[in-house]
């Protein structure tokens, strides 16, 4: 195996792992606040995709054009889906919530599979096969569009987190609900506008690779095992840590696919996640 | 002598309590049943049984420990593929291979323990996840051994109870039932145990346990034995009732999640729960199937989860007590007389 070989999927899983980051804070940033696991997450994605592609299959909106629309989109979807779901089962018991997003995973999936059918869709733009090259490794433009996206729209939520004042509300919700009341903070409305921009990142990342992966009913599934393990590994509710983590697994099941073949690509990510947690119960940042 | 009459009339009286008669009558429809019912019925409570099986194993951990496994497609399938393939390569009698499974399936939740049992609520739901789906990959991939995603066909040999294969589904019907039957008395026994005080002490709060000295580790590997055993045991059943596995099916997320779900809407840390929760789950969906097949994309998964959507925003602690209720409603309708006092 040639050292061309290792650092060209070294660049590919880099570029993978930047878009896993933008899914993954979204769903690491839902635990933070809201304190739920969302395993619709995935679905986020899937109906951004799909939206993306009506856009462009519709009305011939080229995909990267259509991320702000999708985005507008989808945050009005999760602050619905937070209202009149979640919202509910908020004070239930923790395996009511967790089946609660089953549930609504599972309905959504099904209700695609009932509009578009089993078949695989993609958007195709002309610039689909443009590419160039970066010290021997050729990069795809639109997979390069996707990451710089994605760093963009992670540095965004970051700024927003940590400079403006809603952000830092949310933040302080995350902290201490109870104290959070006391200083006039309203946490429903925090609840809804993260759950809210957790579901506009993840039609960001429908938009953004639409033009190089399919689109199917049960395309979220795919997404949300690896957000899953990022997020544990990167220790839930942390965003930094989970962008970061993103990197590291995109990195990993890119090279580890060299290795094993196309079709172990999760159970490297897997055993990644196993093995890590087998050592450091609280992921590869966190302490306990 | 008096005191004999008296023994009879007391026993006499007993007979005459709803309480008293009415399971064993209920019992004894359940075995009149797969003789007079169509055949699609008594494949729907086979299915019942077998999901009642699965609900009330993973209940053993998930709902008396309080540790959500979404890994326990991996004891399924591995109980699936280790009979199936010991009587493919060797000829094995899939009852020998049963046993074999259901040991490998512990074995199984013996390394998965040894990981997971540090982590707590999410991490340890993901981290049974990861292995369960390890699993299915592993299957997927080794080709030559498994054929991957186009499965593996039991060899039908006609009817060879030896070979557990029976050309009609009465004898499955049996079997499931006496499964689930001994399943249930187990969950009752950990229930009266130490073992079923040590996880539900677990399962309300892990730290308050330790500190007053409860092992957590070992209880949670008692019930995860058990658990494990139980489900290899039914993945067996589960191969030789329909005569074909593949990966996705035996080794699924889908498949844990349903294991999980039906003792979460039945009603969890209770024996009837998960028996609860099959009946509706399997009836929804055998029936949806049937009414759907072929008919519009999806469509009776979207039943499905709305269904599981509108059961957890009401229900949100399972419909068991709700069902007790009714249950004892029905017995006070039923004739005969309570014994005073009791």
């Amino acid at each position: 195996m040639s050292f061309t070989t290792v650092w060209q999927a070294f660049i590919s899983g880099l570029l993978n792992g930047a878009v896993y980051g933008l899914v993954s804070v979204g769903l690491t940033m839902i635990f933070g606040v809201v304190k739920i696991v969302n395993f619709a997450h995935g679905e986020f994605l899937m109906v951004g995709m799909y939206l993306s592609y009506a856009l462009w299959a519709l009305l011939g909106i080229d995909p990267l054009w259509s991320v702000p629309i999708v985005m507008a989109a989808l945050f009005f979807f999760g602050v619905g889906i937070q209202r009149f779901f979640i919202r509910r089962v908020l004070n239930a018991p923790d395996l009511a919530q967790i089946f609660l997003t089953v549930g609504l995973s599972v309905l959504m999936m099904n209700l695609a599979l009932f509009l578009f059918r089993a078949d695989f869709r993609l958007v195709k733009v002309p610039y689909v096969d443009w590419t160039f090259s970066l010290a021997g490794a050729i990069i795809s433009i639109p997979r390069f569009i996707a990451c710089l996206g994605a760093i963009v729209f992670s540095l965004l939520l970051a700024f927003f987190l940590l400079k403006t004042d809603i952000g830092k509300a949310m933040r302080a919700v995350a902290q201490d609900r109870e104290v959070s009341m006391l200083v006039g903070i309203n946490p429903d409305r925090m609840y809804n506008l993260a759950v809210g921009i957790s579901a506009a990142l993840a039609g960001a990342a429908g938009g953004l690779t639409i033009s190089f992966y399919f689109v199917f009913p049960s395309v979220g599934v795919n997404f949300v095992l690896i957000a899953f393990v990022i997020v544990i590994l990167g220790t839930l509710g942390n965003l930094k840590g989970a962008f970061l983590t993103s990197l590291i697994v995109g990195v990993a099941e890119s090279v580890g696919v060299l290795f094993v073949g196309a079709d172990l690509g999760l159970a490297v990510v897997f055993v990644i996640l196993v093995l890590t947690l087998a050592f450091r119960p609280g992921g590869l940042l966190g302490g306990a | 002598m008096a005191t004999g009459q008296e023994k009879d009339r007391r026993v006499f009286r007993r007979a005459g309590n709803p309480e008293v008669y009415f399971p064993p009558l209920a019992l004894l429809v359940l075995g009149i049943l797969p003789f007079i019912l169509p055949v699609f019925f008594v494949h729907i409570l086979i299915m019942i049984f077998l999901f009642a099986i699965l609900g009330s194993a993973w209940n053993l951990i998930g709902g008396y420990g309080g540790q959500l496994s979404l890994g326990h497609a991996a004891f399924f399938g591995i109980g699936a593929y280790t009979s199936t393939m010991l009587m493919r390569s060797y000829g094995l009698s899939p009852w020998m291979g049963m046993v074999i499974g259901a040991f490998l399936a512990v074995a199984m939740s013996l390394l998965l323990g040894a990981i997971c049992f540090r982590l707590r609520g999410p991490y340890f739901a993901i981290a049974t996840i990861g292995l369960a789906e390890v699993l299915r990959l592993l299957a997927l991939h080794f080709r030559d051994w498994t054929s991957g995603a186009i499965g593996l066909t039991i060899p039908f040999k006609g009817s060879a109870p030896l070979l557990f294969q029976f050309t009609s589904k009465v004898p499955y019907y049996f079997i499931a039932l006496i499964f689930l039957w001994l399943t249930l008395w187990v969950v009752r026994r950990v229930e009266n145990s130490r073992l079923g005080n040590y996880l539900l002490a677990i399962g309300q709060d892990q730290d308050a346990a330790e500190a007053i000295g409860i092992d957590s580790a070992r209880a949670k590997r008692g019930a995860f034995y058990l658990s494990s055993f139980i489900t290899g045991v039914a993945g067996t059943f589960y191969a030789q009732y329909v005569y074909f596995i593949e990966p996705d099916s035996v080794f699924g997320l889908g498949l844990s999640i349903q294991v999980a779900l039906v003792a979460i809407l039945g009603g969890v840390g209770t024996v009837w729960g998960p028996v609860v929760g099959a009946v509706i789950i399997e009836s929804l969906i055998q029936f949806t199937q049937y009414a759907f097949a072929g008919t519009i994309y999806g469509l009776e998964q979207i039943v499905y989860g709305s269904f599981l959507v509108l059961v957890i925003l009401l229900r949100p602690r399972g419909v068991i007590e709700w069902m007790q209720k009714i249950y004892s409603k029905w017995l006070r309708i039923l004739p005969g007389m309570y014994a005073s006092g009791s």
